[in-house]
């Protein structure tokens, strides 16, 4: 978009970027995007599936067919003409099919892993891995949470030597952005040297 | 605050059902379905005529007289994200609004503008 050669189009040209931040619930997302982004409503409403049968009391509503979710949504202005926008992934499993939809182009992704429950983002790791989507995984260090070496994470997490990790506080403005700077860094390092279009492995 | 607006603060929700404004339709008029990060951008300015235009077309037209991604639309309208879809393509189809071209998804950004990206990290 924004490295699209300008045609005499009159309007500057706009580079939005999307990075998803994904793990399990309670692993962080919200405090990240609302430590280094500018918090903006976002919500959306989706169609009720049979997926939703047995999590959502149908009772009562008819026939309702949609159901309304809030997105973690955060805005980052680098410049006038490029904006970085950090979606949350939903967390529930009735809206997986929302992921393709965010993920499709996106920049990258962060998995936020709670070493008290690191089988939580096996799925989102899972994701991202078969989609191709580069991705890092920070380790967010919660107060009352055993310290481990991110290598100990690594082996329990399966991942590859090439995707980046590190120890990360959410709640810390400095530490979200450095969480934001690792991945960029890794996808600017994954890219491949000639042309566009080459796969990247995560 | 009285009491019958006590109830009908920004997180209550809309108090219109949402696809109500879109006349019942949930898919957008032209079938494409816009990224959230898409970005449209008005063609024309916003008259005072008759041209057909619901309240919410205005607003999202006037908030695309520079361009706006999807979810920006979304989230300075405070409409759910399916219905601004379906009001952008109304606005798309009668010509108000163009998408502007994306970077194909499987083609990545250049390292200039990731190097772009990665200074203004740095310095936020």
């Amino acid at each position: 978009m924004g490295s699209a050669p300008s045609d005499g189009a009159a309007q500057s040209p706009l580079a939005a970027f999307k990075i998803l931040i994904a793990g399990g619930f309670g692993a962080g997302k919200t405090t990240l995007v609302g430590a280094v982004s500018e918090v903006r409503p976002l919500h959306t409403e989706e169609a009720l599936t049979s997926a939703s049968v047995g999590h959502d009391d149908l009772r009562g509503v008819g026939s309702k067919t949609t159901t309304t979710v809030a997105m973690d949504f955060g805005r980052i202005t680098i410049s006038g003409q490029v904006v970085l926008y950090l979606f949350g992934t939903p967390g529930q499993e009735r809206f997986w099919f929302m992921w393709d939809e965010l993920s499709y182009g996106a920049l990258g992704a962060v998995v936020l892993a709670d070493t008290r429950r690191l089988g939580d983002c096996f799925p989102s790791v899972d994701y991202f891995e078969r989609r191709q989507v580069p991705f890092v995984v920070a380790i967010n260090c919660f107060d009352d949470a055993a310290r481990y070496d991110p290598e100990d994470v690594r082996v329990a997490l399966d991942l590859g030597p090439r995707v980046p990790m590190l120890l990360c506080d959410a709640r810390q403005r400095g530490s979200a952005k450095e969480v934001l700077i690792t991945l960029v860094e890794h996808v600017l390092a994954s890219r491949p040297h000639e042309g566009p279009g080459a796969v990247v492995p995560a | 605050m009285s009491a019958g607006d006590k109830w009908l603060d920004r997180s209550a929700g809309p108090v219109v059902r949402p696809y109500a404004l879109t006349g019942g339709r949930t898919a957008p008029a032209g079938g494409e379905v816009l990224d959230l990060i898409a970005v449209v951008v008005a063609t024309r300015q916003v008259t005072g005529g008759r041209d057909g235009l619901s309240p919410e077309h205005r607003r999202i037209l006037r908030l695309c007289q520079r361009p706006v991604t999807v979810a920006d639309v979304a989230s300075d309208t405070a409409l759910p994200v399916g219905v601004v879809r379906v009001l952008l393509s109304d606005l798309t189809q009668e010509g108000w609004i163009t998408v502007l071209p994306q970077r194909p998804a499987d083609e990545q950004p250049s390292a200039d503008l990731l190097k772009e990206v990665l200074h203004g990290l740095r310095a936020l």
